[in-house]
């Protein structure tokens, strides 16, 4: 137990004395500051919710903060050095890209190029005039110039495309993807040789709108798999998407067909523990020639960038909620100064039996310090349960307000907002009190 | 053996509106430790601004001021209101009890005032042994408007005595009390001393003055032996009043004094 001083007992003994002897004024105290520090408050559950719902966004697309991250250029070689380094790592899984289509064999897909379903065009791209996606054969899809005749495109049949992104491990640690129903992947059994998927929410809308054969079309496939979804996430990615485990995948696509010429090639991503793994694949990297100035590894600093976005619209609605703090603190002043006035013979007393100036003055400070506390825990509790409130009415309309918490930085800025308030209201009082005569009681 | 108080030379100049007045010109004082002591003088003699120079709430400006030797003359603040807390014990003519406070609360006010701190328990059983001192312990929680003015004066008085001072200091610790309280009042503080307490009383009672052990008056600014309290009880009505006071007697009570 934090044993506390003498002077600063004596302090909190008297000015609890003070505040239990004038209930009307302190709550008078209480109401003009009331305001200000639930403005405060406000402002900063508001700006912390925000910060959390965009983080929490940013965090599914981009990774977690302190998350190291590289990408690697697509080809064959590095696929496989990256995938070999990074096999059977808990700290870390590289992430190769490709497209599939999930559907009958042999058609083009509903949304060619991995569209999502209900962009305008009924899911399609839309391409310049003269340009069209044709579709080979065996369904893959892209943009070419129409000139004279066009290919044979096979007929748009049961068939969905969407990017397949092939995992070492667990990727849920960079990016906390949300369950939405079923499993995620299980990395710690054998790969099976019917790959598993797990699809996030747009891919789950185009399987529920279109009744597909389960064939998946990869393309340097040797033959096309049956794959098994067994989950939902939400993914925050607006485009059909897949997740898979690479060496699933790989039982099927030979690691020469260079897969993966799709995007950005190979991403790697370390926990910021990592540091040997990075060093040992910055090395196998440049033994297998790759130059060295091409392997660059950023840090993910997804709060950096969002206090920078946020901080400004914080500083203006802080400034307001500073200025009606200010009128509380007037408040506050004011019925000090009335109190020091009628307590003249009572600090002159407490000076002739041995109390100090300075703790006369701390007594008067401590007096509108535990004002200021006592309303930051009044605004604070009432933005708490105002939070709670909203999050049972308005839960069910989204996401973002069922989670919704009562932030402890707004909790720490009340009680910041409550204590300089207090301070600043209680200084010139206590100024006065402490230079008040000790003589006084002589004369009276 | 060194004196509990000695006061050499001290002088005082009050700064008014109007030109500065001489309060204390030269006072001497001497008081042993259990030695009760009595200064009357008329209003405006300095007998308030002498208690307050001793209490130190103010600062002489000029003289010594020993406490057991020690010269506490110019004290810092910080060191002269531990000083006050320690070894002195205030009562004052008005009762000065905060009306918010219970009796105990009020006693334990002289023992939360920063100087050292005491456990709960130990503050509270203080406050009933001072309350017990001056017989007004089943009063303990009893807020001021519901005690009578000497009962209030006798937790004043247990206000002062419950740090166990060296020295009591009264300013007219009766002057809102009937005779009978009065005396009352003035046995308790005596009572004091037989504990090794000094005690300084200020009064304009003469009865209360002849209950200590010397009596001075202030009168120019000095201490002096008052008048022989034999000859002024001799003296009737006004003129015992005046001797007290040290006042000016006519030629007739100079006579009848004399006689």
């Amino acid at each position: 137990m934090i044993r506390l001083s003498g002077r600063f007992r004596s302090a909190l003994i008297i000015g609890g004395q003070g505040i239990r002897a004038r209930k009307t004024r302190t709550l008078l105290s209480m109401v003009s500051l009331f305001l200000g520090v639930l403005a405060v408050v406000v402002v900063q559950v508001g700006a912390e919710t925000t910060k959390s719902a965009r983080l929490a966004d940013l965090e599914l697309h981009a990774g977690k903060d302190g998350t190291r991250q590289t990408y690697l250029p697509g080809n064959a070689d590095t696929i496989q050095i990256g995938q070999d380094t990074l096999k059977g790592r808990t700290d870390a899984v590289a992430i190769s890209f490709t497209q599939a289509i999930i559907g009958e064999p042999g058609v083009s897909p509903v949304n060619p190029g991995g569209a999502p379903f209900d962009q305008p065009g009924g899911g399609q791209y839309a391409y310049p005039d003269g340009v069209e996606i044709f579709c080979d054969a065996r369904g893959y899809c892209q943009p070419m110039q129409v000139a004279g005749d066009a290919p044979d495109v096979p007929v748009p049949g049961q068939a969905i495309e969407l990017s397949l992104n092939a995992l070492t491990g667990d990727i849920r640690q960079f990016r906390p993807f949300r369950s939405v129903s079923g499993q995620w992947l299980d990395f710690s059994s054998d790969p099976s040789l019917s790959p598993r998927i797990v699809v996030n929410l747009e891919a789950a809308k185009g399987f529920m709108r279109h009744q597909v054969p389960a064939e998946m079309r990869v393309e340097g496939t040797t033959a096309n798999p049956t794959p098994r979804i067994i989950g939902v996430i939400d993914d925050g990615n607006m485009h059909p998407t897949a997740y898979t485990r690479a060496d699933e995948l790989q039982n099927w696509v030979p690691r020469s067909s260079n897969a993966g010429n799709y995007g950005p090639g190979l991403q790697v991503m370390l926990a910021p523990t990592a540091g040997d793994l990075e060093q040992l694949l910055r090395i196998r990297l440049t033994a297998s020639g790759m130059p060295a100035e091409q392997i660059h590894f950023e840090t993910i600093q997804a709060r950096k960038e969002i206090a920078k976005e946020l901080a400004l619209i914080r500083w203006i609605f802080l400034g307001m909620a500073g200025l009606v703090l200010l009128i509380g603190v007037a408040g506050i002043l004011n019925v000090g100064l009335a109190t020091v006035g009628e307590r003249v013979e009572e600090f002159a007393l407490r000076r002739a039996v041995g109390t100090s100036r300075s703790l006369l003055a701390g007594i008067v400070l401590a007096e509108t310090l535990l004002t200021g506390l006592l309303t930051a825990a009044a605004a604070i509790g009432l933005s708490a349960l105002g939070l709670t409130a909203i999050s049972a009415l308005f839960g069910d309309r989204d996401q973002f307000l069922q989670d919704l918490a009562f932030p402890w930085q707004a909790g720490v800025a009340g009680v910041i907002a409550g204590l300089a308030a207090g301070l600043l209201g209680g200084l010139i009082p206590a100024i006065r009190a402490a230079r008040i005569p000790i003589a006084t009681v002589m004369r009276a | 053996m060194t004196a509990l108080l000695e006061l050499h030379g001290i002088t005082k100049t009050l700064k008014g509106q109007k030109a500065p007045r001489t309060i204390l010109d030269g006072t001497d004082l001497t008081v042993d430790r259990g030695e009760s002591v009595a200064i009357l003088g008329r209003s405006g003699s300095g007998k308030s601004t002498l208690l307050s120079l001793i209490g130190l709430f103010d600062r002489p400006d000029g003289g010594q001021y020993l406490l057991d030797g020690r010269d506490i003359t110019r004290l810092p603040e910080r060191k002269a209101a531990a000083l006050r807390s320690a070894e002195f014990g205030f009562v004052f003519q008005r009762f000065f009890l905060l009306k918010h406070l219970t009796a105990a609360q009020n006693v334990a006010m002289a023992l939360v005032n920063g100087q050292g701190w005491l456990p709960r328990r130990k503050r509270r059983a203080r406050t009933l042994e001072a309350l017990d001192r001056v017989g007004i312990a089943h009063l303990a929680k009893h807020r001021p408007a519901r005690l009578s003015g000497g009962e209030q004066q006798r937790v004043a008085i247990a206000r002062a005595l419950v740090r166990e001072p060296r020295l009591l200091l009264a300013d007219e610790p009766t002057g809102a009390l009937d005779t009978e309280t009065g005396n009352l009042v003035i046995e308790v503080m005596r009572s004091a001393t037989e504990r090794g307490c000094g005690l300084i009383l200020v009064t304009h009672d003469w009865d209360h003055a002849n209950k200590m052990q010397r009596v001075l008056r202030l009168s120019d600014g000095a201490l002096h032996p008052a008048t022989d309290t034999r000859s002024v009880a001799s003296v009737s009505g006004p003129a015992r009043h005046r001797a007290a006071m040290g006042m000016d007697r006519t030629d007739a009570e100079r006579s009848e004094v004399a006689r």
